[in-house]
């Protein structure tokens, strides 16, 4: 570990150069100072391949021009993204300019102009690719099913080939607009061909908005203890407490938030088109207050969940990736078939009637009656409830007791069932088919359909 | 601690001067560290797509940071879902300075943290930070799923000589391919008995989850014309396929829970102390009041002929026309005892080799009073399509003389609207 951080320190410094005026500077033989990190911020987003980088560095100016140069071999650096600026004596210090050299790549050299003598902060702000962060939960169950623990993390991971030490980490939920690749620029390592207006345009748009985001969030972290959560723009910011080191090729998995005493809701959904032939049990619940949650939207990730089994010990459930919940958002847990709860159908007979015929007398139409019979059983110790969705493609009519059109070819039913209880119910299907057929989508619920 | 153990648990406590809040352990080569021993294991089998393990062990934790280093190699443990609790956690009075995420429901302070968890690169390890208020030797849990630590199950059914009721035995089998030995571990399927059993490396250990006595026995005797065995050179026969039909329920003895898929091996009483291997058959998922259907092989002593007699084309309208069918079956049953055979019939099977092709549609179809020699209670209509014809036949004349008399049945049908 201490070899690896002196030579990521060693490429990746930020040199000054003492040189007397550029073309008095040596090509091939330099002599150097290396000032060290004072501090660094990542701001990380999870949408893109994206962290902005802002590290703040001393360096001793002298009167007159100084070079800075910039190197950063080995790293996921954007070189196009790279931007210097003086925290403090700004009007007696001036950029004049940056100059990538051709025959080194990932180096610059920015020559400053200083009116000043003696030691200036300076922060460099750059793009860098290979830092992510991801979101993920761990939720578990009480065994009766009625509340959970839902825990909340947030997961570092650098592979972006430079060491953050003592790092102020904060991560930002929701996708900005890039037009190019962060990792394509720093792979091509070389300094920026002069492009459209346009690309300048839109690089200076991204640059200006994450470095507005990082320094609004900035101004309000010591607010709050831990992970602090806030709203910006249409992005949300966490901020982690504390300082952060995550070594190049390390991840490192942090509390968000938690949440005890949730309570949550069971629903068994049989959607054979969409889940098979077996009904689905969910855990519902929302992202708000109510239900001790809803301080802050949940960023995509894993859900991973358990049961309290009743025996000292855990039983697992099932593994789902959510998507991005804002607060007071539906939270859907899928947690899978569950082998005391049975749901059957059938067709028990057909009829067909109101023929219909072509020219040659080939039928081109009918009306198709069916009898069909749903059945769900429950051997489980206390009430279920289900909502039970069928796909229907055609022109249908149907008494089906409590159903409701879901959509243009969908009807659905919710249904209560008693705890160790067999609820059965039957009912009326009619298809017109063929020349018989009004509209190609059209479900109709009937009060009582009897054969016409 | 063996030497072959896969998983390592490695606690150390970093020196004061190191703890700068969020820092990772720079583990080096050179560290004093305990190693915790397992104190108590757990193998959650109830779910069969992933098994869980959960250990115990007692951890001793210094005032302030502490590194617990947890790691394996050829051990499949996904590490993304490796959960770490804190047994018996000790609590406190909740002060003002409290982080939120410590304090309790209840009001009370957790006085041993969780930090955050490392994983470094290239390693199957991680490392948690803990922080504790007080030294502690803490009983903590980790729980991770494992790969290749599957359970299957097996069934062996005893079967009483006369066939009437059985004895069923249902176990579960742990085969521990994981590449780790759990030592004495509590295994727990979901259901059934709990075990308390050593899981060696390798080993694959067999026990009797529940033993369900006095099941009693439907042996059926099928005649399936479209999915049975045909006969060679006897073009009007099928074999006709022996079952033993189990119901789970509890007015059969049985309904404590479902059965999950696996083999099952019948035996059978042989009357003389003994019992006989009769066959085996792959029991399908079954819920509670489900019938497990098990195929025992062919039945030589039930014989059984189908013709069809009669088959003619009705013209309703246009090119709508319904279709007309004698069926005659002709049985013999040559067993010392009186048979139940049923006869299945897929109407659109039917359809489709008597009327028309055109499968896409549920036939319609009627069984005719006139001319069909089964009463309505013999014919059960299983669905839109399916029917099945229930079959009382005699036992064979105990006169070593005397013929069998064949058992003739009719069927008459009416295929309604075809085109």
């Amino acid at each position: 570990m201490t070899r690896r951080r002196a030579a990521i320190t060693a490429v990746c410094a930020l040199c000054l150069a003492l040189a007397l005026a550029p073309e008095a500077g040596a090509r091939n033989v330099d002599i150097s100072t290396l000032p060290g990190r004072d501090w660094a911020q990542l701001t990380i987003y999870n949408g893109e391949d994206l962290t902005l980088v802002r590290e703040m560095r001393s360096l001793t100016l002298k009167k007159g021009l100084n070079r800075i140069q910039y190197a950063w071999a080995g790293t996921l650096i954007d070189p196009t993204s790279l931007d210097l600026r003086a925290t403090e004596r700004q009007e007696e210090i001036e950029i004049l300019d940056t100059t990538f050299l051709g025959d080194k790549p990932q180096h610059c050299i920015w020559n400053i102009d200083s009116a000043f003598e003696g030691q200036v902060q300076f922060v460099v702000t750059y793009f860098t690719s290979g830092i992510r962060w991801s979101a993920d939960y761990v939720a578990i169950s009480d065994p009766g099913e009625t509340e959970m623990s839902f825990d909340g993390y947030v997961q570092v991971y650098n592979f972006s080939g430079e060491e953050y030490d003592n790092a102020e980490v904060r991560l930002v939920v929701g996708v900005v607009n890039l037009v190019e690749k962060i990792a394509e620029l720093a792979r091509q390592g070389l300094p920026p061909r002069p492009g459209t207006p346009k690309y300048d345009k839109l690089r200076a748009q991204a640059m200006h908005k994450a470095i507005t985001t990082a320094e609004r969030a900035e101004a309000d972290q010591k607010r709050a203890p831990e992970i602090i959560k806030e709203g910006l723009s249409e992005y949300f910011l966490y901020t982690v407490k504390g300082r952060q080191t995550v070594p190049d090729g390390w991840s490192k998995r942090m509390l968000s938030f938690r949440a005890r005493q949730v309570p949550f809701d069971i629903l068994y959904r049989m959607r054979a088109h969409q889940y098979g032939p077996r009904p689905i049990r969910f855990f519902m619940m929302l992202n708000d207050a109510e239900h001790k949650m809803g301080t802050t939207p949940l960023p995509n990730g894993l859900v991973r969940v358990f049961r309290d089994n009743g025996r000292d010990g855990l039983s697992y459930l099932c593994e789902q990736s959510i998507p991005y919940v804002p607060i007071k958002e539906d939270i859907e847990l899928r947690v899978g078939t569950d082998d005391e709860v049975v749901y059957e159908r059938a067709c028990m007979d057909v009829m067909r009637n109101n023929w219909a015929f072509g020219p040659h007398g080939a039928v081109v139409g009918y009306d198709e009656w069916r009898d069909m019979t749903e059945r769900i059983r429950n051997y489980k110790g206390k009430p279920i409830r289900m909502e039970i969705r069928h796909i229907l493609d055609g022109d249908f009519e149907l008494d089906l007791k409590g159903a409701r059109v879901h959509d243009y070819h969908t009807v659905e039913v919710t249904l209560d069932v008693k705890a160790r209880a067999t609820l059965d119910w039957q009912y009326k299907q009619l298809q017109h088919v063929g020349a018989n057929q009004r509209q190609k989508h059209w479900i109709q619920l009937k009060e009582k359909l009897t054969v016409r | 601690m063996s030497e072959r153990r896969r998983i390592r648990w490695l606690v150390g406590v970093a020196a004061a001067a190191s703890l700068l809040a969020g820092a990772v352990p720079a583990w080096g080569r050179v560290r004093l560290v305990t190693l915790p021993v397992r104190e108590r294991v757990e193998i959650q089998l109830d779910n069969l797509n992933a098994t869980l393990v959960e250990e115990e062990r007692i951890v001793t934790l210094l005032k302030g940071t502490n590194h617990i280093d947890f790691s394996w190699s050829t051990v499949g443990i996904d590490k993304g879902m490796i959960q770490f609790r804190v047994v018996n956690m000790p609590l406190r009075r909740k002060r003002g300075d409290d982080p939120p995420s410590a304090v309790r429901p209840d009001g009370k302070v957790e006085q041993i943290r969780i930090v955050h968890v490392a994983y470094p690169p290239g390693e199957n390890a991680l490392v948690w930070q803990v922080w504790t208020e007080k030294p502690y030797a803490a009983r903590v849990r980790v729980s991770y799923l494992v790969a290749n630590l599957r359970p299957s199950f097996h069934y062996r059914a005893l079967a009483d000589h006369d066939e009437r009721e059985l004895v069923l035995r249902k176990y579960i089998r742990v085969d521990n391919l994981s590449g780790e030995a759990f030592g004495s571990s509590g295994i727990w399927a979901g259901f059934g008995n709990y075990f308390h059993r050593e899981v060696g490396l390798n080993e694959a250990k067999q026990m009797l989850i529940w033993k369900f006595t006095g099941v009693p026995i439907t042996k059926t005797y099928t005649f399936d014309w479209y999915g049975g065995q045909a006969v060679s050179d006897e073009p009007e026969q099928r074999y006709v396929a022996m079952h033993y039909v189990l119901t789970n329920s509890a007015k059969h003895h049985m309904g404590l829970f479902p059965l999950q898929p696996g083999k099952v091996r019948i035996f059978q009483d042989d009357g003389r102390g003994g019992e006989a291997f009769i066959g085996e058959d792959w029991g399908g998922f079954t819920p509670i009041d489900d019938k497990m259907k098990l195929y025992l092989g062919l039945a030589r002593d039930v014989v059984v002929r189908r013709r069809v007699m009669k088959t003619t084309r009705h013209g309703v309208k246009g090119n709508l026309f319904d279709q007309e069918l004698r069926i005659e079956y002709t049985i013999e049953n040559f067993k010392n005892r009186p048979v139940l055979l049923d006869i299945p019939v897929n109407m659109d099977n039917l359809r489709n080799e008597f009327a028309t092709q055109r499968g896409e549609f549920d036939c319609e179809w009627e069984i005719l009073d006139d001319g069909t020699s089964l009463t309505k209670q013999q014919i059960e209509r299983k669905d839109v399509t399916n029917v099945v014809y229930h079959v009382p036949l005699p036992a064979a004349p105990k006169d070593p003389g005397a013929k069998v008399e064949p058992v003739t049945v009719t069927v008459h049908l009416m295929l309604r609207n075809v085109w």
